[in-house]
């Protein structure tokens, strides 16, 4: 029950973006994932779901390979994410935006759809009242019918997570969520991101933001030029002083 | 979302499409009513390609054509029923639109859009080279439609019935799941891949529906125009149904309809606009995307927009944590 990656190696031309980099995500933990700018991060997030390949080592869930599993699949084996900078359709209702997640979950197929049979009309009801559920959840009762093109940077960082969520992930990859929030909308994000390991979602959580990845995680990986440099649990890494030379100084 | 007035509205606009024969005055306007209707039957379906999953296709001329051949092929020459030789165009036309999209699809926006003309160019070219089958140059005389439907009326009502129905269709792929798969995909494919939306499949399966619609389009237009050559099809009409589109919107479904019928009436009923026509469209299209980029649907948006009672534009994210809790584990336990 892990989502894991085993001696991943990815180059880009000349480049070596990471090199034999290992981490394990279970469900219910906050895997915290941080480390200087370019130092492989987004890459390794990417792996995992899906928008590389990796030129060495596995990336497996649940024991099975998917290292050529394409980003879909891996939807369909429950590993959701969101952008460091949010990428929602602006032009539907932030609840189009959400139940958007549901994909997976809409039987009826295209046919059946432009008929809209009986159980397109099922499948409907159930995805709009699981994407109302988590909006109010996630904070967002105020903006359900509002168009997604008129929501502030915070608000559309909450509903990239309510999307996520509505793809009943296992795990959700959180790609700098707290970038550009306030310190009161990072508590918000942090509340958050407790429900969701309570629920038993395994979150990794690539983030800046190291005294909140510190507070909120149960283990951190540190990478630096596309290599681990310490893995641990929060208070290890923090005192690692190989961690405090490259990224976090003195 | 929903205005309570819609239904109403829907009411009205289906009584008045109805009765129009009786209130349009001339047999020439109720020809154009049906002009109209058939332009729509290619229109609200290819919307789907170019409104919604936005692959911007330039070439159903090309469809069109074919499936007016196939229709006064069958229907004609060979003598088969109307009503299948309707069906048998969309079908031809579907099959065209799986053979044309499946290497094309993969293109970005620009070269699919090139394939799509050179698409529209070979169709013509080849109405004109086989001559025995498609009389060539001299062109096809189309059989019309047998009673009821063989009188003026009887034709408008049949084929705005068949535009009735295609709206709906559009319009019920539009609301659900997958309207918002396509316009997942015009906007940022990288999301609808991660929420498992197969894109190259989305985009195929709306394309081979707009070539049915197409198709079943070209056979209604041949009965129109009771005879048909390859100068019947000239490139313009491709890039007419496409400038519909996008005058009316990206996206909306009444946006590109008035579309059609603003650019389709306004240069044959106001006399010294009709020897303008392009540059009537060519205004039109300017002036859209200077001013309204949106299109016309958008704008029909922003307006009902501002009659709706402002609710407080409040921006804060709070977060009702134990709603939350509940909201993830449903999603698990199912």
């Amino acid at each position: 029950m892990t989502l894991a990656a085993r001696d991943i190696t990815k180059r880009f031309g000349g480049l070596t973006a990471l090199a034999q980099v290992s981490l394990e995500l279970k469900p219910g933990e906050v895997h915290g994932l941080i480390g200087p700018n370019g130092s492989g991060k987004t890459t390794l997030l990417n792996l995992f779901s899906g928008y590389y390949r990796p030129d060495g080592g596995n990336i497996v869930i649940d024991e099975t390979e998917i290292s050529d599993a394409t980003v879909q699949k891996r939807a369909g084996l429950g590993v959701a994410r969101t952008f460091q900078k949010p990428r929602l359709l602006p032009t539907l209702s932030v609840l189009d935006n959400a139940m958007l997640g549901g994909w997976r979950d809409a039987r009826a197929g295209f046919l059946a759809t432009a008929f809209s049979l009986p159980q397109v009309k099922a499948d409907e009801r159930e995805l709009r009242s699981r994407a109302e559920e988590l909006l109010h959840g996630v904070g967002l009762s105020h903006a359900i019918g509002r168009r997604a093109n008129l929501l502030e940077h915070a608000e559309q960082r909450f509903l990239e997570i309510a999307r996520g969520l509505a793809q009943r992930p296992r795990f959700l990859l959180l790609d700098e969520p707290a970038g550009g929030l306030t310190p009161a909308e990072i508590e918000h994000l942090g509340a958050v991101i407790r429900v969701m390991r309570e629920s038993g979602v395994g979150v990794l959580l690539v983030e800046h933001h190291t005294d909140f990845v510190f507070r909120i995680s149960d283990r951190v990986t540190t990478l630096d030029v596309g290599a681990v440099i310490k893995h641990g649990t929060p208070d290890e890494v923090k005192r690692d002083p190989e961690v405090i030379r490259v990224y976090l100084g003195a | 979302m929903k205005f309570p007035n819609r239904a109403v509205a829907i009411l009205i606009v289906m009584a008045a499409l109805i009765t129009l024969p009786w209130w349009s005055g001339d047999l020439y306007k109720l020809h154009l009513a049906a002009l109209i209707c058939t332009y729509w039957v290619l229109i609200g379906g290819l919307n789907l390609v170019v409104g919604y999953s936005g692959q911007l296709s330039i070439g159903h001329v090309g469809l069109l054509a074919i499936g007016a051949y196939c229709f006064a092929i069958l229907a004609g020459t060979h003598g088969m029923h109307p009503a299948f030789a309707i069906a048998a165009s969309g079908a031809l036309c579907a099959l065209c639109g799986l053979l044309l999209g499946l290497p094309s699809l993969r293109l970005p926006g620009f070269y699919f859009a090139m394939a799509t003309l050179a698409f529209a160019l070979i169709v013509t070219e080849i109405t004109l080279a086989q001559g025995n089958l498609t009389g060539g140059g001299v062109g096809l005389p189309v059989p019309g439609f047998p009673p009821p439907f063989d009188t003026p009326r009887g034709t408008y009502w049949l084929i705005l019935a068949i535009a009735v129905l295609v709206t709906w269709l559009a319009w019920n792929v539009a609301r659900h799941t997958w309207g918002r798969g396509l316009v997942a995909v015009r906007d940022s494919a990288v999301t609808a891949q991660a929420v498992g939306v197969p894109v190259f499949r989305a985009k195929l399966t709306v394309f081979v529906f707009s070539g049915f619609t197409a198709g079943v389009a070209g056979a209604l237009f041949a009965v129109l125009q009771s005879y048909i050559t390859p100068d019947t099809f000239v490139f313009d009409l491709g890039l007419f149904f496409f400038v519909c589109i996008i005058i009316g919107g990206r996206g909306h479904i009444i946006g590109p309809a008035i579309g059609t019928i603003v650019l389709t009436a306004l240069p044959e009923m106001v006399a010294p606009l009709a020897k303008l026509g392009n540059f009537f469209y060519g205004l039109l299209l300017l002036a859209v995307v200077l001013l309204v980029p949106e299109g016309i649907g958008r704008v029909f948006e922003i307006l009902i927009e501002h009659f709706r009672p402002r609710r407080g534009e409040s921006h804060v994210v709070k977060p009702d944590l134990e709603r939350l809790a509940r909201a993830i584990e449903n999603g698990q336990s199912k």
